[in-house]
């Protein structure tokens, strides 16, 4: 590493990179959105071992299918996103259908599969997350006490020694960052 | 047509506030503004319902790596991926003693987390105690706990005599290798504050610990504004 190397990746540096076949941009986008990958797998079934098998196939279709990823119409991680959605898909599927075999095997009624797909909910509530581990501080260290430690904004002033109007300030911006964030990756 | 501030729009929305006549006379018009509080409002209700973001284990990324056939060594890709993620600074910063020139800094790896005495674990040993030593020409000092708890490693840092002053004072992890620095978050001068960090990170070189004085300009670099500092043992 030299000072004369650019700048961290962008999203959308990394997303031409991926494009392009250039193998640093698998590592860049494994870096930046494992996190998220491996987050909604494991929120959507629950299990370690399924949610680590998972993160392997997003990545190693999403690199072997990359001559379907067109930068121009998507972000990276709204695509990587929508892998997961598909994978854990198939996974949930697979599982309904071990339980029905089991079912029918000991002359059980089929009581009805679990729904196959992913929760909106849950994907939107994980992009958050990551989108808010990615805010610069001090507006990161505010949200993080004001949403997850659920601590009011005098609190918050007082515990990171900030002007009540700053914290204030941060939560606003952080709110609309995170929506616009959102909204990208919904498209 | 002038449309609501965005800031006022997200006030409302996490206040839950009723907005004032002409505010509620507009929102009632206007189509934008109305869908643009219903959304910032979407991000207020689940802001309590937010996961904590987990990262797979090592092995994950070894597998694909393998799978995929990767010519780039692993640890190398990764490594320099990781550092170069989130919040990278790529300006050099003159570090004190056991780095004498460095050429880039990295900030990166998301997941490190300001504690509460919520989350704390009970039954934690301390494992190194420094001193933070102020810089040349700087004033302050203060110690930095390393503490092993269940939960992972934690570290509390607590400072004196740091100048009151515009901005805020956030405290680094600086890997030895004066290549890579993590921010753990910001600290209160005067009651300090314990930080979360990944069990791995001081075996990988994460030893220095330094507390800038950071302006308040969006950069999420280090300022290289470094007051005081100090390095845990390996």
């Amino acid at each position: 590493m030299t000072s004369a190397e650019a700048d961290a990746p962008s999203p959308a540096d990394i997303a031409k990179g991926f494009a392009d076949g250039d193998e640093q941009s698998l590592a860049d986008a494994y870096a930046r959105w494992s996190g998220l990958v491996f987050t909604l797998a494991l929120r959507s079934l629950q299990d370690r071992p399924d949610a680590e098998d998972v993160t392997q196939q997003v990545f190693v279709s999403a690199w072997r299918g990359r001559a379907t990823f067109d930068p121009a119409n998507g972000s990276l991680g709204a695509w990587l996103t929508g892998i997961t959605r598909h994978r854990i898909a198939d996974r949930l599927a697979a599982r309904s259908r071990d339980q029905r075999n089991s079912s029918a095997a000991i002359g059980l009624v089929d009581a009805g599969s679990p729904p196959a797909h992913v929760d909106d909910h849950t994907v939107d509530r994980v992009v958050l997350a990551d989108e808010l581990a990615r805010l610069e501080d001090p507006r990161r260290t505010i949200l993080r006490l004001a949403f997850y430690e659920d601590q009011t904004y005098p609190q918050i002033a007082e515990t990171l020694d900030l002007p009540l109007g700053t914290v204030k300030s941060h939560v606003r911006r952080g709110l609309i960052q995170l929506r616009d964030r959102l909204k990208e990756v919904q498209g | 047509m002038t449309h609501l501030d965005d800031e006022l729009l997200a006030e409302l929305a996490l206040d839950a506030r009723t907005p004032d006549p002409g505010a509620a006379d507009h929102l009632r018009l206007c189509d934008r503004c109305r869908e643009s509080l219903a959304q910032l409002q979407e991000v207020a209700q689940v802001r309590a319902e937010l996961p904590r973001l987990e990262l797979p284990p090592a092995h994950v990324w070894d597998q694909i790596r393998s799978e995929v056939g990767l010519s780039t060594p692993v640890g190398e890709a990764l490594d320099h991926a990781r550092t170069r993620s989130r919040g990278l600074t790529r300006r050099s910063l003159a570090l004190a003693a056991s780095v004498a020139a460095v050429l880039g800094l990295g900030a990166g790896v998301a997941g490190t987390l300001l504690l509460t005495d919520r989350d704390r674990a009970p039954s934690n040993t301390v494992e190194a105690v420094i001193r933070l030593e102020p810089l040349a020409g700087k004033t302050g000092d203060g110690n930095a706990d390393l503490i092993r708890s269940p939960a992972g490693n934690e570290l509390k840092v607590a400072a004196s005599g740091l100048a009151t002053t515009p901005g805020f004072y956030e405290v680094w992890l600086i890997n030895v290798d004066g290549k890579r620095m993590v921010s753990l978050g910001v600290l209160n001068p005067r009651s300090g504050g314990t930080f979360q960090i990944p069990t791995e990170m001081t075996a990988e070189g994460y030893r220095i610990v330094d507390v800038s004085l950071e302006p308040n300009d969006g950069n999420p670099e280090h300022s290289h504004d470094s007051i005081i500092r100090g390095t845990l043992p390996s």
